[in-house]
């Protein structure tokens, strides 16, 4: 499989990830009840088929949802009628999403894979193919998921079309990345005292920092060795990472100093109100008690009633 | 130099930190068993249909479980409404005391508020999707209903609640789930309450307690009146061992949006307007506080009933509203001194550009 050459971006949401993992489950549950033997749970998954949707702006396409599809294993193709009705309902809730492409799971793709991408094509005319592999391997570090593309390649004098894996990004909503983040690390949900949320947050924030600091060292690793000589030059990578170097600092204008100072003292301001408020409401209770406690106005008359 | 022992490093620190706040983790989906949650038995189910123990018992169902795929399809929906309500359907069964959500879908109506009956429009929408979604291999049905609360909080508005009655008296067992997507983003954390309404006249033999929670002034009425005339349910989180492996290789890729994110400038707005509301709310509150000669005559009779003053609860929410900005302010310095106090110079330690504070001149 040749790396794509068509020059488009993908953007891949963790929802389509989470769709396409869903529906395999459950389709895998189905098919082998839970009160059979587990040892008999070897035979392989069937597959499932699905369409993908999003919306695609000029190079970039950026896939945000999918469902499922039927699968018609005579004539291998996707049930049509079927496809346009989900299209239709998806399209009164989701008005901007097109179809985009179709996925389905598995290890590899298959030469009967090229017969559904090319019925696809009357409606799209370049969709795209995302497969996941199911098979869970732990060893593995990267996502199991691909994206093809098709391309017009001759081969042996007759232009055929072939699948060519692309490159994608993950993308997400941040309202998608805070649950993502609280399903797969079961946080706390309820409030918790203040020092719970604020350990919850930093350590967030530290991970990712981690990650930053891991792949730092690797690449660090990696031109110390070209410095070295151990490995052969390789004029692209250094010219990505000196250029990577050269946009340190980020940002550093007078303007910019001065919008982060105001965000910071707007800040303070807040959590000095804040504190305000509390030593407001604090005094409040005291001279509340004190007033219960040395009752001018008792009814046995005399200036206190409790000493 | 070993990139996989940082990795390592962080679960360890994530497991120190689990340890020191009691979390306890679902039960590890590590086996192919617990896959068996999403086996679908249909004639389990039509015999608890059958059944139906939840007519005797008004506070029946007790717990509600959430698959990962749900939560984020509603989150999301409820997010691209905006400040606009959106609703939704939940699919799923029932399991004992518990109501299993495996999936939810939205639907095209807006604004809930002020339609009784919204779902009624969406009824020919529903029959369509339940019927292509028993043809695709989903083969529960819809237990509940979902809407979003944007930025004023998980509660059931008047509405709601004889919206959610009307379901219990006719699509048993159905649950109403209510999502604030604002609050999720400015807080960091989902906010979620899954509720089911008492029959009419019917007195919870025990006051329920409940997460305190700041409503917005223009909204305290609405929720006062009808916040005794049902019940939250806890909320769990469930996920397949096939989420779970995927979800910890996504983090691989989205470590750089949590880097990133800046709650900050997302929330400006809705941080402006629960300032204000606590403005308003600490005035009402000085109208209600008097320490006048006679206030300790009267005051003393009154106070045993509250359980806070108004002072009191103002104070939470300056409080969590200082919380949440201090957490967004942390994260910008932190991004600032990575990535700004970077100097291409021979100095041994990089001086921090850190902003000191009101010294500036």
């Amino acid at each position: 499989m040749a790396s794509s050459s068509s020059g488009l971006t993908f953007k891949l949401h963790p929802l389509v990830i989470v769709n396409i993992s869903d529906h395999h489950t459950r389709v895998k549950s189905q098919s082998q009840p839970p009160t059979a033997d587990v040892t008999s749970s070897s035979s392989p998954a069937p597959r499932v088929f699905g369409c993908v949707i999003g919306v695609q702006k000029a190079r970039t396409v950026e896939i945000f949802n999918s469902f499922e599809l039927l699968y018609d294993p005579s004539t291998h193709s996707l049930d049509r009628s079927f496809l346009e009705k989900k299209q239709e309902l998806y399209k009164k809730v989701f008005p901007n999403f097109y179809i985009l492409g179709w996925y389905s799971t598995g290890a590899d793709a298959e030469e009967s894979d090229m017969h559904i991408h090319k019925a696809l094509m009357d409606i799209n005319e370049n969709p795209v193919y995302v497969l996941l592999n199911p098979l869970i391997n732990h060893a593995q570090k990267d996502l199991p998921v691909t994206i093809y593309e098709s391309e017009m390649h001759v081969i042996d004098g007759i232009p055929q079309l072939i699948f060519v894996q692309s490159s994608y990004t993950i993308e997400t909503v941040e309202a998608e990345r805070i649950s993502v983040d609280h399903v797969a690390h079961l946080k706390p949900s309820d409030g918790g005292s203040a020092a719970t949320q604020l350990a919850a947050h930093l350590t967030g924030i530290h991970s990712a920092i981690k990650m930053l600091n891991s792949r730092i060292r690797v690449l660090h690793h990696y031109l110390n060795a070209m410095q070295k000589g151990e490995i052969p030059y390789e004029n692209s990578l250094l010219r990505q990472v000196s250029s990577l170097l050269r946009r340190l600092p980020a940002i550093e204008s007078e303007k910019f100093q001065d919008d982060f100072l105001m965000e910071y003292n707007d800040t303070i301001l807040i959590s000095y109100l804040a504190m305000f408020t509390d030593c407001t409401s604090t005094m409040n209770d005291l001279v509340d008690k004190i007033n219960i406690a040395y009752d001018r106005h008792s009814r046995k008359g005399g200036r206190t009633a409790f000493i | 130099m070993d990139p996989y022992s940082f990795s390592s490093s962080a679960a360890m620190a994530q497991q120190t930190w689990e340890l020191e706040n009691n979390i306890v983790t679902m039960e590890t989906p590590q086996s192919s068993e617990s896959d068996a949650i999403f086996y679908y038995d249909e004639s389990a189910q039509a015999k608890f249909q059958q059944d139906k123990p939840w007519l005797n018992d008004p506070h029946y169902f007790k717990r509600v479980k959430i698959s990962a795929l749900a939560l984020l399809k509603m989150v999301v929906h409820a997010r691209s409404g905006g400040t606009i309500e959106v609703m939704g359907l939940m699919q799923g069964k029932t399991d004992g005391d518990a109501i299993i959500v495996m999936d939810a879908f939205a639907l095209p109506v807006e604004g809930t508020e002020t339609r009784v009956n919204a779902q009624a429009d969406a009824y020919e929408y529903m029959v369509e999707y339940s019927q292509t979604n028993k043809q695709a291999g989903r083969l529960e049905n819809v237990v509940g209903w979902y809407h979003s609360h944007p930025g004023y909080g998980c509660w059931l508005s008047g509405i709601d609640v004889s919206t959610q009655m009307l379901n219990q008296q006719y699509q048993e067992p159905f649950l109403a789930v209510v999502i604030d997507p604002t609050r999720t983003v400015s807080a960091g954390k989902v906010e979620i309450g899954a509720f089911r309404t008492y029959p009419e006249g019917y007195k919870p033999s025990d006051e329920p307690v409940s997460e305190y929670q700041t409503i917005p002034l223009n909204k305290i009425e609405d929720f006062g009146v009808h916040c005794k005339q049902y019940y939250s349910l806890d909320v769990t989180y469930f996920k397949s061992s096939l989420d779970c492996h995927l979800l910890d290789l996504l983090w691989n890729k989205y470590w750089v949006n949590t880097l990133s994110s800046s709650p900050l400038l997302g929330n400006g707005d809705y941080v402006a307007g629960q300032i204000s509301d606590l403005a308003e709310k600490l005035e009402q509150a000085e109208g209600q506080l008097s320490h006048s000669r006679f206030g300790p005559l009267i005051a003393p009779t009154q106070r045993k009933k509250e359980e806070e003053s108004q002072l009191d609860k103002i104070t939470r929410d300056s409080a969590k509203i200082t919380v949440e900005q201090v957490h967004g302010l942390m994260s910008q310095v932190i991004k600032d001194i990575l990535f700004n106090s970077v100097r291409p110079s021979h100095k041994s330690q990089p001086e921090s550009s850190g902003p000191e504070p009101m010294v500036q001149s």
